[in-house]
């Protein structure tokens, strides 16, 4: 048969079988939508942080460090000539309004950010009045962010036109405000306002001391015209020149924010499986809609093979048909999804900037269409198999029917589902591993819920009879053979798992942060305490009727060697192993988290405190504290000691700020960190350190209200102290988790509305038998306030089960999540439960009256006449 | 006649299982046919008149026995095979019609055309339309048709391709009587035209009468064959035209 024959024909073969589609149709296209909404956002803003790239490290390279660049470093003679540089230094520390009449002045914890002239070299930085900041940036001004003024509580007075403010020990006045920055992105949210001051103001505040925690970058602008190639040339000099651990990383605009992007991938990689979730589930609406057409086309596929069809011929025509309305499903998809990503900057405009939304990119439309008629096709295979095996002689006697599907075709059939699938999520994830989690998860679930619906079906025609018709009759055509209702019960109960868990899941984590926190916990972090300064403080916090006032000395050191073999070398492998071509590209996703986690490991600044007893939060689970009399000894934390690869009797060799030390690790603990005491991972023993430069931590617990006096109080008298709550910072991390949790129950809902579109398929596609169903009810003496009344008690029991089953799966799922993935006790919330299932109710009755109006509506004597 | 028949039936046996027994629906059936006879099969209900047809067309397949299309044997050959056999050689009617019901009767007709690929399909389609005197209703569908009209597209459809063989299963058992005999007389015309061999099941013996021989079929056996000669048929036919009425009802 010629291409355009059967192309006419499968135009022919859609005729009058419009309704049935739209429901094929709007199955798949509300799991395209999602994924093309996701993956258009995702693709977004990666290219919108590769375009921007130059501006959003505000230079062509920068070198980032936790200390400044070494002694002696010639930068200038490693770059070409009329290269700029200009050195960025950045701290979170608390400002403080001026004291008045002996009173200190409201104080705020902001992000300090120090700059030579020449920053931002890229991109623009939103300053009022409109002037270069280094022509703001005087040795006593700031330049700060509007909100800052507010906090503080400064205001214009008639002798005080400066807004003066106190950061460390020095006093400044706002020179003017930053409403934008290029190089601040990110998805978690910031410690506080923002404060701009020029290198000499911060010598002036005097806050950089040993330990203190600041990151330093230098920014590079090279001169116009150098090539890709000289910029990778030259950040490869620089590395080489630099010293050989990764204390300095040298990053060029061109790998464009690599942890950035890694770390907006990852929540596009976990939305964009919730949205192929949705997707799945169309496709058991897509394979009902193809059974139900199926079996209406028996008389006509007879036919064709009467005249002459060969059976592959009839599978190319149905096959091409199901393409087809793949086709348009996608399509219609792909728009709603442009049209969803056209509309989250209004809807949620804080979470995405309306410039990173690019809703027309060619391949995400291309991948939304490609997974779409793959899900399509994939989920009609099994149907369409039966189409073999219709017999021709069905022409001449009505009642042959199709002969079972060989179980050869039929698991073909099902093996080319389970592999579409797996490589269908493979496209979306780009996983082998994640895919086949989420594939066998998947199968699982359906089984799970479809045997249930099955059992349920079975055991429902086993009731006894109840007196009240529309029960009787509602139980009984849920109970029916073919009654079609496990397809529509499976896909309801997979989009209300996925609702329920992530909501349960995401109340259970909320409640966890936002609660009162322990009793016996810490309210607030003090950190950068001189030790001189420790009296002091701790009397400024007794004073303040502060509780459970506990403090440790902390060292900054590196981890310099493990049994004798240097880290560069040991983390140099590792990398090497990684990534044979030695780039330096984080978003590479070969390295694996865990690999990443030994590395960060190996190479990060390590706070060390030394301690004569643990705390009670720690646990000794290998070896014996301060055991050995011969040698300096370090404590582990068990899971860190294994991302570095060392046990009992190691030989860590440290660099403590230049001194080196060499401890051996004699015992390793286990740390309950949810109780916030002050932890750490190495803890040496006494006796080694006290002489070695360092700082204190401590934390207390104040009385609730009082935290923002005591931070007064202590910006006031001890400004190099920062002070952090507890209670702020958690909830600052629940912000971010909301946002997530919101867009996984945005696109759990698509779910939900695939079910309710495949429920509404199956009873549509039922119509006829119902329509003859009514006219014989009416005719019997019905009403039809009665009529409709036996269907909804069908279509309550079906969101009924289906919101039953998704319950209990959910339930179970999202104990597994809280007790296995988040270490929390799980709480059971029947309230929510039993929401859910009554949801599920309402929306299956809507859906299924709506779907039968058409049915309801005829009257018995236009039924009974065509028969 | 002494070339190859055009339908050659030997030892034909048909069982199918049922409740746990074989039923025998064909019992050892032996039939030749000439190439442009017309062959009438007779016999009650359930004596297997409508399996042999279904066996000769291909649609079937026998328990054994041989069926040879021209010599050439057809029991053994792949779906696909007989699915070519069929577009090429079978034209059908059926009691109930079978038109597909989301073609339009034009497109009906077309449809075994486009199979064979047929370069000038639609003026053929045009002119059999025009033959079964439907020329104006080509547009239609088959629920805007009449029964009647129904069939005449169907024999419009069944001798597109000029199908050597035709088979027709009671191709006016749906029809009232002058609708019916309307149907038999354009049927015979276009076989008389197009010189088809013609097996027609039926269970009146007033269509049967109208065949060169009539088989009579009881519980899957040949019980008798008779010969009409040339006379009988005459009359038949001519009390077929003068009892036919000139028009039928459209439902």
């Amino acid at each position: 048969m010629k291409p355009r024959t059967l192309l006419s024909w499968m135009l022919r073969e859609s005729r009058g079988a419009l309704g049935r589609f739209t429901f094929f149709v709007a199955c798949l296209a509300v799991g395209v939508a999602a994924v093309v909404a996701i993956a258009g956002l995702a693709a977004g803003l990666d290219s919108g942080i590769r375009s921007e790239a130059r501006q959003l490290l505000a230079a062509d390279l920068a070198i980032e460090s936790r200390r400044a660049l070494p002694e002696g470093f010639d930068l200038l003679s490693l770059l070409p000539a009329g290269a700029r540089t200009a050195a960025v230094r950045e701290m979170v520390t608390v400002v403080a309004a001026l004291p008045q009449n002996g009173k200190p002045g409201r104080s705020q914890l902001v992000e300090m950010k120090a700059v030579e002239p020449g920053y931002p070299f890229y991109g623009k930085l939103a300053v009022l009045p409109a002037r270069p900041l280094a022509a703001l940036l005087a040795p006593d001004a700031a330049v700060v962010a509007p909100e800052l003024i507010g906090a503080l509580g400064l205001r214009h007075s008639p002798h005080d036109r400066a807004l003066d403010f106190r950061i460390g020990t020095a006093d400044f006045h706002v020179a003017g405000l930053v409403s934008s920055e290029p190089d601040r992105v990110g998805i978690g949210t910031a410690f506080g306002p923002r404060v701009f001051l020029s290198m000499a103001g911060l010598e002036r505040a005097g806050l950089i001391a040993k330990g203190s925690r600041v990151s330093y970058k230098t920014l590079i602008a090279l001169p116009a015209g150098v090539s890709a190639d000289r910029l990778e040339k030259i950040a490869d000099q620089l590395r080489a020149a630099l010293p050989a651990n990764e204390a300095y990383r040298v990053e060029t605009f061109r790998q464009a924010q690599p942890q950035l992007r890694e770390s907006f991938a990852q929540v596009g990689r976990f939305l964009g499986l919730v949205a192929l979730l949705s997707l799945f589930v169309g496709g058991i609406g897509v394979a009902q809609s193809v059974r139900a057409w199926l079996a209406g086309r028996l008389d006509a596929i007879a036919i064709l093979k009467c005249l002459g069809l060969r059976p592959r011929e009839v599978l190319a025509l149905y096959l091409g048909q199901t393409a087809l309305l793949g086709l348009i499903g996608s399509l219609i998809g792909i728009l709603l999804g442009v049209a969803i990503q056209a509309a989250i900057p209004h809807l949620f405009g804080d979470l995405i900037p309306a410039a990173l939304i690019r809703p027309w990119q060619p391949g995400v439309l291309l991948r939304g269409l490609g997974l779409g008629v793959g899900v399509a096709l994939l989920f009609s295979l099994p149907p369409l198999a039966g189409l073999l095996r219709v017999p021709p002689s069905r022409v001449l006697r009505r009642d042959a029917e199709p002969l079972p599907v060989h179980r050869t075709t039929a698991g073909f059939a099902f093996l080319a589902l389970a592999a579409g699938l797996l490589a269908l999520t493979f496209a979306q994830t780009d996983s082998l591993l994640l895919s086949a989690q989420f594939v066998g998860a998947l199968t699982l679930a359906t089984a799970i819920l479809a045997v249930a619906a099955t059992l349920l079906a079975k055991s429902i025609g086993r009731l006894p009879r109840f007196s009240s018709i529309a029960l009787r009759h509602g139980l009984g055509a849920l109970a029916r053979p073919g009654a079609a209702t496990v397809g529509a019960i499976v896909a309801l109960g997979l989009g209300v798992v996925t609702v329920l868990t992530m909501s349960l899941v995401e109340r259970r984590i909320s409640h966890e942060l936002s609660r009162e926190l322990p009793s016996n916990a810490p309210s607030a972090f003090l950190v950068d305490i001189q030790p001189a300064q420790w009296p002091g403080v701790r009397a400024l916090l007794t004073r303040s009727r502060a509780e459970k006032i506990d403090s440790v000395p902390v060292v900054m050191a590196r981890i310099a060697s493990i049994n004798g073999r240097p880290v560069d070398q040991i983390a140099g492998a590792r990398r090497k192993r990684q990534d044979p071509n030695g780039r330096d590209d984080r978003n590479d996703r070969s390295e694996g988290r865990e690999e990443r986690g030994r590395r960060w490991a190996l190479t990060r600044e390590q706070r060390l405190t030394y301690l004569q007893k643990l705390p009670a939060d720690n646990v000794v689970v290998a070896g014996k504290l301060w055991s050995d009399p011969d040698h300096g000894e370090v404590s582990l934390e068990k899971s860190f000691a294994e991302d570095l690869g060392v046990g009992l009797g190691s030989k860590l060799g440290f660099d403590v700020q230049g001194v080196p030390l060499e401890l051996v690790v004699t015992s390793l603990r286990t740390v309950d960190w949810s109780t916030f005491g002050i932890n750490f991972y190495l803890v040496v023993e006494p006796g080694i350190l006290e002489q070695a430069p360092q700082q204190r931590v401590a934390t207390a617990r104040l009385a609730y209200g009082s935290e923002q006096h005591v931070q007064d109080l202590l910006a006031a008298s001890y400004p190099n102290v920062t002070f952090l709550r507890i209670r702020e910072i958690l909830s600052k991390i629940l912000g971010v988790l909301q946002r997530i949790g919101l867009g996984v129950r945005f696109l759990g809902g698509f779910t939900v509305l695939s079910g309710i579109a495949i429920l509404a398929g199956a009873i549509s596609a039922g119509s006829v038998r119902r329509g003859r169903e009514v006219a014989l009810l009416k005719t019997l003496g019905m009403t039809r306030r009665q009529v409709a009344t036996a269907f909804a008690v069908e279509y309550a029991l079906i969101g009924g089960v289906a919101g039953l089953l998704g319950a209990a799966t959910g339930a179970a799922l999202s104990w597994g999540v809280v007790t296995r993935g988040f270490e929390l006790t799980w709480e059971p919330e029947p309230a929510r439960l039993v929401l859910a299932i009554a949801l599920t109710i309402v929306l299956s009755v809507i859906a299924g009256l709506a779907a039968s109006l058409r049915a309801l509506e005829r009257r018995p004597i236009e039924v009974l006449r065509a028969e | 006649m002494t070339s190859t028949p055009r339908i050659e039936i030997r030892r034909l046996f048909r069982r199918l299982p049922s409740g746990g027994r074989d039923l025998t629906i064909l019992d050892g059936i032996d039939l030749s046919i000439a190439a442009g006879e017309f062959v009438a099969v007779l016999g009650p209900s359930g004596s297997g008149k409508s399996t042999l047809l279904a066996l000769m067309a291909g649609l079937d397949r026998p328990t054994s026995g041989e069926i040879l299309l021209d010599g050439r044997a057809i029991q053994a050959l792949s779906e696909d095979s007989l699915a070519r056999l069929r577009r090429a050689e079978l034209g059908f009617v059926f009691q109930s019609f079978q038109l597909l019901g989301n073609l339009t009767a034009r497109e009906n007709v077309l449809l075994p055309l486009e199979l064979l690929n047929s370069p000038e399909a639609g003026a053929r389609a045009d002119q059999l339309l025009a033959e079964v005197g439907l020329s104006d209703r080509g547009h239609h569908y088959p629920t805007q048709l009449s029964g009647g009209e129904q069939q005449r597209v169907a024999l419009a459809r069944a001798f597109a391709t000029r199908p050597p063989i035709l088979l027709a299963d009671e191709p006016t058992g749906n029809l009232d009587g002058s609708t019916g005999r309307k149907i038999l007389e354009i049927l015979l015309d276009l076989r008389e035209r197009h010189g088809t061999t013609m097996v027609l099941v039926t269970h009146d013996p007033a269509v049967a009468a109208l065949a060169d021989r009539r088989i009579h079929l009881r519980d899957g056996r040949i019980e008798r064959e008779e010969r009409s000669d040339r006379s009988e048929t005459l009359a038949a036919l001519a009390a077929l035209s003068s009892a036919a009425p000139a028009e039928e009802s459209a439902a």
